[in-house]
């Protein structure tokens, strides 16, 4: 396997950015996300970042396009996404899941998402095994293996003070081809992932949840939600926007920006009718989303066990319990 | 610290058997060491579910507006800060006191559930910083009280020291600061949500038909948005500092809640929201002697 | 199957795989008719006097003003250059649109969702229900009927609104639809009012005295009409795979992404919004 000194990482980066935007996954500002790799990124590889990359593919506000309205005329301007080429290294696995279940949702059925497809185009990734779980992980019992992504370009693998790079794709071949002076081969065996403290048994939850719809635990799992969206802009694979406008005199501005089906003005529709009026309804909208409706529409589960929702939730409504109680009851 | 949990589950278990009670909120474990969840027994066999430990950091004031409508009477686990949440909430006639069966328990400061995560199961977990700041650990408003009263010496004033050192920054800066931690604000709400004192029925920042705040996530419409909080929540934030321990990118929202109640001592006298019901909020009218040098 | 493309839809549509599907085309309103005080029928075009999108009945189409904003409106009838959508003034932006007049810039995109079941409806005789403004989608299947008359059997229209004043598309219902041959139509309004001699009463009770029994019937309106309607059709010995109606959600995209619209897991704007009773059995209560 062709392999890097974790010291020398930046050297590697370092050529990549001549070719690519690079980003890293990195602490900023008493959080961690991914950011455009400079020399002085403090770059994290012992634990997965807080916000997830979902925003370098659907950011929390994208402009659309331009309108300029003079009394009646109403005329229509596109805006032009950045070009280039970016490097999104050091995904995990869950995340580059993730992407699969995004690429479901914008680019199939039908219609396909430009604004989304243009970036998902002008991305080439290098996916990061884990070697340690965190504790709120649980990806393995969502299907997904932390050692080998799904969609990668480029699979590296952590092996202690190295790392280790494998070409996925072609493009990712490219990428190696580009810093092949600065890696070395070595035999190296990839290690085996440390234990995962969450205990999640997830199989056939999507097809129990079938006559769950109005099973009394929605009563109870929503009891403590606060109906913040925290949980849905930290998590991965939740997608659903909002289309609204900026306007500034006759210039308007239409853009769209990441919605929580945990807002209640999410389904409040223009006559005052509400069909998901209270908690209960949004929770198990959301849940019933993550693990039934996702499965039935495209047949994957929308939660790449992340954990990150875990970790957010203001009054630790997690996921994984709310699994196991839906797989306990009657 | 005192273990009441079996105390706890028992004032519950008798609530509920004695049906002076239809539902206990409280605390139980969560999948980790180092989380508790709230949790709402309804079955006297359940109150097993209940727990008193060093991470029951959670204030369960606000569920009670859950509870509005609730025909009988709701028990609920009270430290310090819930209960001037209590208190926050039946001075807003948000909630009928009559309706509530508060239960107190002396708070010894919970420990911080993010640095617990950070520092692994062996480590010396420190306080979270808003059980740094509580000067209430008692409740101050109760009906029935498991344990004992700690009389905790605590600082007679608010620490507002950090505010004081903003204070000395100069205009470039502070704006620097506010909006470095305010551009990456996902305004998922969860301070809001979490907050005894955020009880508006519909909040302005749900109504996007009116465009009060457009919902396009960019630094000035989260500081529109932090800055109206602020300013809403002032003269009744109770100083629980629910809404800083979840924000999920860390900023420091109390800094601003605390220049808030800064100002707020010195121009109307020193005021700690919640912990009665009756007298009027510093900014809930006016007086002839009230300060008007900013007018 | 989309037979105009290999999108994978499993119905067909004729949108442009160039074309970015969430931004608008430029159009104008190029009539506008007043159905009642509070609804409007506006008749849409192209900038270049073109139609916008050739929508099948029942489908939807999204309807922008620059700066107000954007609503899916379904397509109540279409002509040779423009696209009709009868709007009731309920919100920002159907007030907004209430305000406009004739020559308009609008932004429009569509035609979204799976529109009505022709093959399934062909040959058959079909009755009409509809309340309010309820009418407007199934009016795009019935110009469609009308239009290609001899494909199918008789047409039965019964309609309601709370008053005289209420009922939408006035000149279709007692002028122009009673010509229509084999065309039966049934107007009532929920109360007594002078000036008026026709039948009285609520929809769903109009249509259990009528005791009608054609093979298909496709029922639209307020959901509380819908959900009185509903058990005489079965009383009267409907199938539920007889029974079409269309459901409303809030929407944003209008295909299939935004996430807000779905029940189940069906998307109305995509999956929808005409679904048979025996599909809707399928779906969770939840709209």
């Amino acid at each position: 396997m062709l392999v890097v000194l974790k010291a020398k990482l930046k050297d590697i980066l370092n050529t990549l950015a001549e070719e690519y935007k690079v980003l890293v996954p990195a602490k900023i500002e008493d959080t961690s996300k991914f950011i455009s790799y400079k020399d002085n990124v403090d770059i994290i590889l012992d634990e997965n970042v807080k916000l997830s990359p979902k925003d370098v593919f659907f950011p929390q506000t994208e402009k659309m396009y331009k309108m300029k309205t003079v009394k009646t005329s109403m005329e229509l301007e596109n805006i032009t996404d950045e070009a280039g080429k970016k490097l999104l290294f050091g995904v995990r696995s869950c995340d580059m899941k993730s992407l699969d279940c995004f690429d479901q949702v914008f680019l199939t059925k039908g219609y396909i998402d430009e604004f989304y497809k243009n970036k998902r185009d002008s991305v080439v990734t290098i996916a990061l095994s884990c070697s340690q779980p965190m504790q709120t992980c649980f990806c393995s019992a969502m299907g997904v293996d932390s050692q080998k992504a799904v969609g990668a370009d480029v699979q590296a693998y952590d092996l202690g003070d190295k790392i280790g790079l494998e070409a996925i794709s072609d493009e990712g071949s490219k990428v190696i081809e580009l810093i092949k002076g600065q890696l070395t081969e070595e035999g190296a065996e990839v290690p085996q992932p440390g234990e995962f403290y969450l205990k999640v048994d997830a199989d056939g939850v999507s097809e129990k949840l079938n006559g769950m719809f109005e099973s009394p635990i929605w009563d109870d799992v929503s009891k403590k939600c606060l109906n913040c969206g925290a949980c849905t802009y930290v998590c991965p694979t939740c997608h659903c926007f909002d289309i609204s406008q900026e306007v500034r005199g006759e210039n308007v501005t239409k853009y769209r920006c990441w919605d929580s089906c945990m807002f209640g003005e999410y389904t409040q529709m223009a006559g005052g009718h509400n069909p998901r009026p209270t908690k209960k309804e949004r929770v198990r909208n959301r849940f019933m989303h993550k693990l039934n409706y996702f499965p039935d529409r495209y047949n994957m589960l929308l939660c790449t066990g992340c954990g990150r929702c875990i970790n957010v939730c203001p009054v630790n409504l997690d996921i994984t319990s709310v699994i196991k109680q839906i797989k306990e009851a009657e | 610290m005192v273990d009441l949990t079996l105390e706890i589950r028992k004032t519950a278990k008798e609530l509920l058997e004695k049906g002076e009670a239809k539902v206990v909120l409280g605390w139980e474990k969560g999948n980790f060491p180092y989380s508790t969840t709230p949790v709402f027994i309804d079955k006297p066999e359940d109150t097993e579910r209940l727990i008193w430990d060093e991470y029951c950091i959670n204030n369960l004031a606000l569920y009670m507006l859950d509870y509005k409508h609730l025909d009988g009477k709701v028990g609920i686990f009270v430290k310090g800060c819930d209960s001037r949440g209590i208190n926050r909430l039946v001075q807003d006639k948000q909630l009928d006191r009559e309706k509530v069966i508060l239960i107190g328990l002396s708070c010894p400061g919970m420990k911080d559930e993010k640095k617990a995560k950070e520092l692994g199961p062996n480590a010396d977990i420190p306080m979270a910083q808003k059980c740094q700041d509580c000067r209430y650990p008692d409740p101050v408003v109760y009906d029935v009280f498991l344990g004992e009263k700690q009389n905790k010496k605590v600082p007679e004033k608010i620490d507002t020291s950090d505010v004081e050192e903003m204070e000395t920054k100069s205009p470039d800066e502070k704006y620097r600061f506010f909006t470095t931690n305010y551009e990456k604000c996902l305004r998922c709400y969860a301070c809001r949500n979490v907050c005894p004192a955020c009880n508006c029925k519909e909040c302005i920042f749900d109504q996007t038909a009116t465009g009060w705040l457009a919902k396009a996530n960019n630094v000035s419409n989260n500081m529109f948005f932090a800055l109206t909080r602020a300013m809403h929540v002032g003269g009744r934030c109770i100083e629980c500092g629910e809404c800083e321990r979840v924000c999920s990118v860390n900023i420091p929202i109390m800094l601003l809640n605390k220049k808030i109640i800064k100002d707020i001592n010195f121009l109307f006298g020193d005021y700690d929201a919640g912990l009665e019901t009756e007298e009027r909020l510093p900014l809930g009218g006016y007086d002839y002697t009230d300060p008007e040098e900013f007018m | 199957m989309c037979e105009n493309c290999s999108c994978g839809n499993d119905h067909n549509h004729d949108h442009d795989h160039d074309q970015n599907v969430l931004i608008p085309q430029r159009g104008k309103i190029i009539n506008i008719v007043e159905e009642t005080s509070d609804t409007k029928t506006f008749s849409i075009s192209t900038i270049d006097d073109k139609k916008p999108f050739d929508p099948q009945p029942g489908q939807l189409g999204m309807l922008s003003l620059g700066n107000v904003g954007e609503a899916i409106f379904s397509v109540t009838n279409k002509g040779e250059n423009h696209i009709e959508m009868a709007i009731k003034a309920v919100g920002e932006l159907t007030n907004a649109l209430h305000e406009v007049e004739v020559g308009q810039e609008v932004g429009i995109r569509g035609a979204y969702g799976n529109g009505f079941p022709l093959d399934f409806c062909k040959g058959k005789d079909l009755l009409f229900i509809g309340g309010g403004i309820g009418l407007a989608p199934v009016r795009s299947l019935i110009m469609h009927c009308i239009r290609n008359r001899d494909d199918y059997g008789k047409l039965t229209v019964i309609y309601g609104a709370r008053s005289k004043a209420d009922l939408c598309f006035k000149e279709d219902l007692f002028e122009n639809w009673p010509k229509v041959p084999n065309m039966d139509v049934f107007v009532t309004i929920d109360r007594e009012e002078e000036g008026w001699d026709g039948h009285v009463g609520f929809v769903p009770s109009y249509v259990e005295e009528l005791a009608l029994k054609p093979q298909v019937t496709v029922v639209c309106g307020p959901p509380i009409m819908i959900k009185f309607t509903l058990p005489g059709l079965q009383k009267m010995g409907y199938a539920d795979t007889d029974i079409i109606t269309t459901l409303e959600m809030r929407m944003k995209c209008g295909v299939g992404k935004c996430g807000r619209c779905n029940i189940g897991s069906k998307y109305v704007c995509l999956d929808g919004p005409v679904f048979t009773l025996a599909e809707m059995k399928d779906l969770p209560q939840e709209y």
